[in-house]
């Protein structure tokens, strides 16, 4: 059997571990609660860190690519940017997979898998920093904005314009 | 039976050593880590000052040195013993708890941060813990033993826990959620506000709160508008309101002896897009002027209808609120109206009547063009003016045209104040349904009473702490996902000047193709204004759905 057909095999244990180890890495208190199986608007964080290791393992089955990867990793990753974890701490949930595969695969698809991790690792680490960027580019135009009604009030911005003025937010 | 574990077997499991470094410890023994991007930076002395509230200085919640003065601990003391003393419901809620769990999921900052101590118990616990050790008489006794404070869940009141007090009663936005699922019914929301009014006597506020309430104070509104200025910006709207729609609606201004004084927040006169829904309020004010001759005034005294003195004190709240009945005795109006504004309305539902009332020389408010008694208003004679409003198209006084607002595929998000402070919830929507074609609910346990907060109210709508404002408002955002991917929604109506700011920020980070707009914004689109010229263009100078712009002229 080659790598991708033991994963699917194994899907729902190792799906079920990795989203134990995920909700482990919040205090213990916490992820007791976060870790039920509740309704997906009363624990979104739960809800949503589930899927998305559903997605991104299902993903790992078939072909991807790094784009298609990191669109299947933003809900997790979205949601660790804006929570009290370092940069580490907040990707430090992919590699709670390579201890998960220690335990199923064979050497000889062991360096397959781990390759495979460190590929969503990387594009972790690509949407993280993307959602660090979102958070700083929305405090910059929250900012932006407050001082351009200002200064349009007082007549000084006659010829700027609202989208001139946050036009660096499209680039 | 011979599986079972012999008593000595278990014994033996018993570990007598101290607790290991990778075990959880219990939350009393982590102290707090104040992160950026999570707390509100420090009031400013000159706004402290203006206030006369203790302890007017500099202070960074950064560093080590917070400039207490020496005694701060004999102050809140005392603090805690008036308030107890003064009310019953503070004490109540100090002695009955017994954390149960029930809400301690139901908080958008512990489903949004994973904190423990967002969970509203433990958040209480906090204050509890040293209520417990310095003013119940099991506390005293415990703590003479060894153990005896903690097997009491009592803590003495250290500079560690002050720190947490400031840390965690400023990330909870006072919504009440909690409340509603709480057995006992304790107001999670009413021990932050003791919270903070206990961290007021020591001058540990925060900024996004102090200035504006000296704003209010000293100016008359949150963002320190002048009078001058604040007609200027609505003389800028009269202008904009003309290009689209042809008719100048110059509002009435501080006119003695017009039937309703009009009362908003300040941010809708000057935050997008609040703004748009202020225009809606100004075409709805002249329709009625031109159909009925009701008047309307302005005032620019009482130029605020948000009061965020009700998240410094409770008598600080009631300077604040004074200026809106002073107001309306001082034009001598019949009632007063008041806009879309969430906190305000808590203010005026529970608090106004009891703090600044009777307000025994205004009238019963009746609606002069329908006939409808207001019973809601009976007392604080102010009305909702979405109550208002759903009351003229319930009795068929507007003309509303929907296709103008055909473009927009709406939700509702009940404003938390509004909803769970007045159990104001079917006005907006209706109002909603009679402006618009497309209007799809969000999941019930996310609206209506256990509606989800915008994660930046109660003072908290702040620039700096954007991370708290993501992760709070996370549980609302998800739920708006999920109505924009089943049902194709393009915008979040909602009544309150806080969501109208801080929900397109959210909105950009969780689900960027959703907008943002009031609900007489709505009516300001929809509505059939007499003599007006054919509309191409909405509020925001958007092309109206369906219509074919007008050709510019050219030759």
């Amino acid at each position: 059997m080659d790598l991708k057909q033991i994963l699917k095999k194994n899907k729902g244990a190792i799906v079920k571990e990795w989203f134990r180890a995920t909700i482990d890495t919040y205090p213990a208190q916490s992820a007791k609660i976060l870790g039920k199986d509740s309704n997906r608007f009363d624990n979104p964080v739960g809800a949503a860190t589930h899927e998305t290791i559903e997605d991104v393992f299902d993903l790992i089955l078939g072909d991807f690519n790094q784009e298609m990867l990191e669109k299947a990793l933003d809900p997790v990753i979205r949601i660790r940017a804006v929570q009290a974890f370092s940069a580490s701490e907040a990707v430090s949930f992919v590699f709670a997979l390579k201890e998960i595969g220690e335990k199923i695969l064979d050497d000889s698809v062991i360096k397959k898998f781990d390759k495979l991790v460190d590929k969503i690792a990387l594009a972790s680490f690509n949407r993280l920093m993307k959602c660090k960027e979102d958070i700083f580019l929305l405090k910059a135009t929250e900012s932006k904005r407050r001082i351009h009604r200002a200064f349009e009030r007082a007549g000084l911005v006659a010829e700027l314009t609202e989208e001139d003025l946050l036009g660096s937010k499209k680039s | 039976m011979s599986d079972e574990i012999k008593p000595d077997e278990l014994l033996n499991k018993i570990d007598y050593g101290p607790t290991k470094k990778s075990e959880p410890a219990s939350w009393m023994d982590t102290s707090t880590q104040i992160r950026p991007g999570m707390y509100c930076y420090a009031a400013k002395a000159e706004s402290v000052e203006t206030l006369s509230l203790p302890n007017a200085r500099p202070w960074n919640p950064l560093e080590d040195d917070w400039k207490l003065p020496d005694n701060w601990q004999e102050i809140l003391h005392q603090g805690i013993k008036e308030r107890l003393e003064k009310f019953r419901t503070f004490k109540i809620f100090m002695d009955v708890c017994v954390r149960c769990g029930a809400c301690a999921d139901k908080c958008h900052f512990f489903l949004g941060t994973g904190d423990p101590k967002n969970m509203p118990v433990l958040r209480a616990e906090l204050l509890r813990s040293v209520y417990r050790n310095d003013f119940t008489t099991a506390g005293k006794i415990l703590q003479k033993f060894p153990g005896g404070q903690r097997l009491n869940g009592a803590r003495p009141l250290t500079l560690d826990v002050l720190k947490e007090w400031w840390y965690y009663f400023f990330q909870c936005t006072e919504c009440r959620r909690c409340s509603v699922f709480c057995p006992y019914g304790i107001d999670t929301a009413e021990i932050t506000i003791m919270g903070r009014e206990l961290l007021n006597l020591i001058g540990l506020n925060i900024d996004w709160i102090a200035t504006p309430v000296s704003n209010c104070f000293q100016t008359g509104n949150h963002l320190g508008i002048q009078p001058h200025a604040f007609k200027d910006m609505i003389d800028f709207f009269v202008e904009d309101i003309e290009d689209v729609t042809g008719v100048n609606v110059e509002p009435q201004m501080n006119i003695k002896g017009a039937d309703i004084l009009f009362i908003t927040p300040s941010g809708d006169v000057f935050a997008d897009p609040g703004t748009y829904t202020c225009e809606g309020y100004m075409i709805l004010f002249k329709y009625l002027k031109d159909k009925y001759d009701l008047n309307v005034t302005w005032s620019t005294y009482a130029s605020e209808g948000g009061n965020f003195g009700f998240f410094t004190s409770h008598e600080t709240m009631k300077r604040l609120n004074a200026k809106m009945y002073a107001e309306a005795k001082r034009l001598g109006v019949k009632w007063i109206l008041g806009g879309e504004c969430g906190h305000m309305w808590r203010v005026i539902n529970q608090y106004m009547d009891t703090m600044n009332g009777p307000a025994d020389f205004l009238e019963e408010p009746v609606n002069p063009i329908t006939g409808t008694k207001f019973e809601n208003s009976k007392s604080t004679k102010m009305v909702h003016i979405t109550e208002f409003t759903a009351d003229l198209i319930k009795h068929g006084k507007l003309e509303l045209d929907k296709s103008r607002n055909a473009n927009r595929i709406m939700t509702f998000h009940d404003s938390c104040n509004p909803a769970r402070g007045m159990g104001l919830l079917d006005e907006p929507r209706y109002i909603i349904e009679n402006c618009c074609d497309h209007f799809y609910e969000m999941p019930p346990n996310t609206i209506r009473e256990l509606t989800f907060c915008c994660g930046s109210g109660a003072g908290l709508n702040a620039g700096e702490n954007i991370e708290l404002r993501m992760a709070g408002g996370l549980p609302r955002a998800n739920a708006v996902k999920y109505v924009h991917e089943k049902f194709g929604v393009n915008s979040l109506g909602t009544i309150c000047a806080i969501d109208r700011a801080a929900l397109p920020t959210l909105m950009e980070y969780w689900v960027p193709e959703v907008e943002v707009c009031g609900i007489h914004e709505l009516v300001g689109n929809a509505l059939i204004l007499p003599g007006e010229k054919r509309r191409t263009e909405d509020l925001r100078f958007e092309p109206l759905p369906g219509v074919e712009p007008e050709e510019e002229e050219d030759e």
